[in-house]
């Protein structure tokens, strides 16, 4: 059944045209890099885009940051959302749980071909990143920027010099902790894809969670409620590349998403378990 | 009810994992028998205690303010994160960090080094040239660091014990400095400390008439283990660009070229003793102006911009406006005085009343620029 559902999600070319729209924006941005060689003035702009005009390695980390705030959630909620909904709308639902396969098994089938895709979304984007930024903008700190004391490496955010192999350690444990992010908004997606017949009501849903999230992280009234909010440590990925990690903020993260995704995937369980498919 | 019992689960399930966080303040609090005075002897002597950390401030302190000055507002008008490394109060790093980069302060035995990382640029200041008088910087924020400037000339007859808190995981005594000078517009500091070491975790500033405090620096995460030397020392990449600098901002270079000179009182607070320059500064603690003749341009720029803000008021002196612009922000006073030589002007500011800027700045002698 999951092999049936990865095969669906592979054929289907809104999942091609999906990877294809996350890859767009990140290489425009370095296209426009690469040609003006104007990079945003400190403290305005995605995370370390002003970093990559002297450092072409760091544009895979930057395509991340580029692409979380929006896309890479609007993404996946149209996938996770489109999960139960879409067979619901399509009135397929019926006619696959008359197959002899319970409900909890097709959820998890759903559920994994969602992980596959955020998993996959987020490798492509660091992926694409990583070449575009190579091409475009140039590969030449990894070995040519060589620090005092002869370490070559590209230089951290806190000013010291890390090792090609601390780079991609860190790169990795990056790409992780955004696809674990996305794991959670995909939860929610699935949940609301649960309750929905609609996938684009799902996905909508998703989005404004997320949304009210973001609009009320700034607020100072907000601020007993910040820590608990899904989107509060999204960009932490970035204290992977302070010198030393900063692990406080990312440890909360993955602390908060897991709670998100095992508290939506129960209730996703617990309602799709025992409602009644009627399309 | 065949149906309710995976609700049941979930909501069972949910219910534990949000306790969990609230589970850690219910642990009990070790009670400490240490007196408000030798608390306060710990913390004024308390720079030598190693220790490394994470920090939050927030202030309320919106200042109407030119770029020259915005760090100002960076610092007391926002949250500020800061990450601590301290061996010795000349050994130190403090990471004031967001979710762009990142601006470090390193201090060595021959001065400080700067880092932003979005602008890639290191910059070093030599000990002989680190200003005395200067704009605030993120390491003034760091709770010790705070509480130490804040509590420096206090005596225990000042200071009573709050109850103990838990901080960043330790057990913290509680003092507080009530102050009794009219002038002030603070009501009181409260401040934690390691009660064995005097080494402070929690600093909350309070205004008059304040039920929030208007400024509050505390300790997250705290290690009490010293830190090791690698971890303050600072070595620029290639790739960096690298500056040696004499004046960090622009009261140091003020303080060091201006040719105005600060009468040794103001308003019955007297001067910093050992300092010289063209900035004066008075008072102490809490209770404290500071006095800088701010150069013909700037103080063109500063003028327009403070009169333009809403809440500023032409200072008026007999029935007449005297020329001078003052606004309140919080527990904070500005005053920018009437021109003086070639259109320089002096701005006071600090945590005092307006009536006491207002005194300071008929006791100062016209505003002149630089040398």
């Amino acid at each position: 059944m999951i092999a049936v559902e990865l095969r669906k999600l592979a054929r289907r070319p809104r999942t091609w045209a999906t990877l294809f729209l996350l890859d767009l924006l990140p290489t425009v941005v370095a296209v426009l890099l690469a040609v003006t060689h104007l990079g945003p003035r400190p403290g305005q702009g995605p995370a370390f885009l002003s970093a990559v005009l002297a450092n072409g390695s760091l544009f895979s980390v930057a395509a991340l940051a580029i692409v979380l705030p929006l896309f890479l959630p609007v993404a996946v909620t149209v996938i996770a959302g489109d999960s139960i909904a879409g067979e619901a709308q399509a009135g397929t639902l019926r006619y696959l749980l008359t197959r002899p396969v319970g409900r909890t098994r097709l959820l998890v089938a759903k559920l994994i071909a969602v992980l596959v895709f955020v998993l996959v979304a987020v490798v492509v984007v660091a992926g694409t990143g990583y070449l575009v930024g190579k091409l475009l903008l140039g590969g030449q700190p990894l070995t040519a920027s060589t620090s005092v004391a002869g370490v070559t490496g590209v230089t951290s955010v806190s000013g010291s010099t890390l090792t090609a192999g601390q780079i991609a350690l860190r790169t990795v444990l990056a790409i992780g902790y955004v696809a674990l992010s996305m794991i959670g908004v995909a939860a929610m997606a699935l949940l609301l894809s649960t309750f929905s017949d609609s996938p684009l009501s799902a996905s909508l849903g998703a989005l404004a969670f997320l949304i009210g999230s973001s609009l009320l992280l700034p607020l100072d009234a907000a601020r007993g409620i910040a820590p608990y909010l899904p989107t509060r440590y999204w960009l932490s990925f970035i204290d992977l590349f302070r010198d030393p990690i900063l692990w406080r903020n990312v440890e909360r993260g993955v602390l908060l998403q897991l709670v998100y995704v095992v508290v939506l995937l129960g209730a996703a369980w617990a309602n799709f378990s025992s409602k009644d498919i009627t399309s | 009810m065949r149906r309710g019992w995976r609700w049941l689960v979930v909501a069972a399930a949910t219910a534990v994992l949000v306790a969990l966080p609230f589970a850690a303040h219910l642990l009990p609090v070790a009670h400490s028998s240490v007196s408000a005075a030798q608390l306060l002897t710990r913390i004024q002597g308390s720079a030598h205690v190693q220790y490394s950390g994470y920090a939050e401030s927030s202030g309320g302190l919106a200042l109407p303010v030119t770029t020259r000055f915005n760090s100002i507002n960076d610092l007391f008008g926002d949250r500020t994160q800061l990450r601590v490394w301290w061996r010795a109060a000349d050994d130190w790093r403090v990471d004031s960090i967001n979710l762009a980069g990142e601006r470090d302060l390193r201090r060595d035995r021959l001065g400080v080094w700067t880092w932003d990382y979005e602008s890639n640029t290191a910059e070093r200041f030599v000990e002989a040239v680190v200003p005395i008088v200067r704009l605030p910087r993120p390491d003034d924020l760091v709770p010790a660091t705070l509480a130490r400037r804040l509590l420096s000339q206090v005596g225990a007859a000042q200071v009573t014990r709050l109850p103990d808190a838990r901080i960043a995981g330790h057990d913290a005594a509680g003092l507080r400095l009530q102050i009794t000078d009219a002038r002030s517009t603070i009501e009181h500091v409260d401040v934690w400390a390691l009660p064995a070491s005097g080494l402070p975790v929690r600093v909350t500033v309070f205004g008059k008439g304040d039920s929030a405090p208007v400024l509050t620096s505390s300790l997250l995460d705290l290690s009490t283990s010293a830190p090791p030397a690698s971890q303050t020392a600072f070595r620029p990449a290639v790739t960096a660009k690298v500056r040696s600098s004499q004046f960090g901002d622009i009261v140091a270079a003020v303080d060091q070229f201006g040719q105005s000179t600060p009468p040794p009182q103001l308003a019955g607070l007297r001067r910093a003793p050992l300092h010289l320059g063209s900035v004066g500064v008075y008072g102490q603690g809490v209770t404290a102006l500071v006095a800088v003749p701010v150069p013909p341009r700037l103080a063109r720029t500063l003028a327009r911009q403070l009169a333009g803000t809403p809440g500023s008021v032409s200072v008026s002196s007999g029935g007449s406006e005297i020329g001078a612009l003052s606004i309140s922000v919080g527990p904070l006073n500005l005053l920018l005085s009437a021109e003086g030589i070639d259109d320089a002007r002096w701005l006071l500011a600090g945590t005092v009343t307006a009536p006491t800027l207002l005194a300071a700045v008929a006791e100062l002698p016209p505003a002149a620029g630089f040398r």
